[in-house]
């Protein structure tokens, strides 16, 4: 079925549709909200929120990107909302348990280069990060990029190369890794 | 030139090394999109009670004027004559509101329990037809009235009312061209939930004192 069909029979209130149109793109929703996330069951609250609120904004759409970049876009503002309220309850938690005197136990002095890199990469600047994960990881375009956060193609491309820089400087002790 | 060397090979190490980033599980499709037609009937319904609050309340009043109606009839048919005909009137007046909620909700437990057997006797015969979607939806308004009203206040009436409430969401929103998982996924939640079991020991035992119309 093309897509604009789709689309007006979704807003039609067509519920074969509003599947077919979850089916078409849940996957690529999902995947980006779990590499955001790193947790299912948040990136399962990620992903109904977008396609509520997609379906709910559907009339609102007006086909100038594709309906993917346009899906993309509603992901990552629910992704990173989401993830902000996460971040300061879980400070907040932390701060309780600093306050009873409860720690985690001391860490490992030398994680190997899995653990290193996926510590690296959650502590890169937010914007950062999100351009990381979406543009060398997931595989979306610059300009698919600038639609969904609402920045410019240059500024998806500064962040990138300055997201890359900080990963080299974490794990510089790993360079033979690259080199060989 | 060495340096831009160094940077690619650097950059492809490391888009190859990233895909381990918190890798994603296989897509949950099902269990999502049950949770989302959940979510958005939820929301729909209180939209429509939060735009039109006099709705709310008729529907409230016509219910308990209906059922007010009803045990003035029973009891006239059954109740205390004074000295000369005269009805006597109970002047018990809280007394008479908790029965008039303790009458409203054994009918409707009645009704519902009657309703999921059927729904439930259809499906394993493979019927199933669009007239139980109207009747879910006409019981979701009364399950709604009930989890607002004092009925509610009882912990375990509440647990029962919210799942039927998620009961009868999930069967008024079921599509047209549905297929057996759809179903599968309505009746193997019932039966986590217990709902039909604790539905049966709430009705108390006994006849049910009033039938309204509509009731099946």
């Amino acid at each position: 079925m093309d897509e604009r069909d789709l689309i007006n029979r979704v807003r039609a209130g067509d519920g074969i549709a509003e599947r077919a149109l979850y089916d078409a793109h849940v996957d690529r929703v999902y995947r980006l909200a779990y590499r955001l996330a790193g947790d299912d069951a948040l990136a399962q609250d990620f992903t109904q929120e977008t396609f509520i609120r997609a379906f709910e904004r559907l009339g609102t759409f007006r086909g100038d990107s594709a309906l993917s970049t346009w899906l993309h876009a509603i992901t990552t503002t629910v992704v990173l909302n989401g993830l902000r309220k996460v971040k300061r309850f879980r400070q907040r938690e932390a701060d309780l348990e600093a306050a009873d005197g409860v720690s985690g136990g001391p860490r490992n002095a030398e994680p190997d280069l899995k653990a290193r890199l996926t510590r690296a990469i959650d502590a890169l600047p937010r914007g950062y990060r999100t351009v990381f994960v979406m543009h060398d990881i997931e595989g979306y375009t610059h300009e698919e990029i600038g639609v969904a956060l609402g920045v410019e193609t240059g500024t998806s491309k500064a962040q990138l190369s300055r997201a890359r820089t900080k990963l080299r400087e974490s794990l510089a002790d790993f360079a033979g890794e690259w080199v060989t | 030139m060495m340096q831009q060397h160094d940077d690619e090979q650097f950059e492809k190490w490391l888009q190859r090394a990233a895909q381990s980033y918190h890798s994603p599980v296989p897509t949950p499709r099902a269990a999502m999109w049950q949770r989302i037609e959940v979510e958005r009937a939820r929301r729909a319904a209180r939209r429509v009670v939060e735009l039109r609050p006099w709705l709310r309340w008729t529907l409230a009043a016509a219910a308990v004027l209906a059922l007010g109606i009803g045990i003035g009839r029973w009891t006239a048919q059954h109740g205390t004559v004074a000295r000369g005909g005269t009805p006597v009137a109970s002047a018990d007046t809280a007394g008479n509101r908790d029965v008039v909620y303790q009458v409203a909700a054994t009918q409707y437990l009645s009704r519902t329990e009657s309703f999921l057997t059927g729904f439930r006797a259809d499906l394993r015969a493979g019927r199933g037809d669009t007239r139980f979607m109207g009747q879910a939806r006409d019981l979701l308004t009364t399950t709604r009235l009930l989890l607002d009203s004092p009925v509610a206040d009882d912990p375990r009436m509440r647990g029962l009312l919210e799942d039927l409430e998620l009961v009868l969401v999930q069967i008024s929103q079921l599509p047209a061209a549905r297929n057996s998982h759809d179903t599968d996924l309505i009746t193997q939640g019932m039966d986590q939930r217990s709902v039909l079991p604790k539905l049966r020991s709430a009705i108390p035992a006994g006849p049910v004192p009033v039938r309204t119309q509509g009731a099946t």
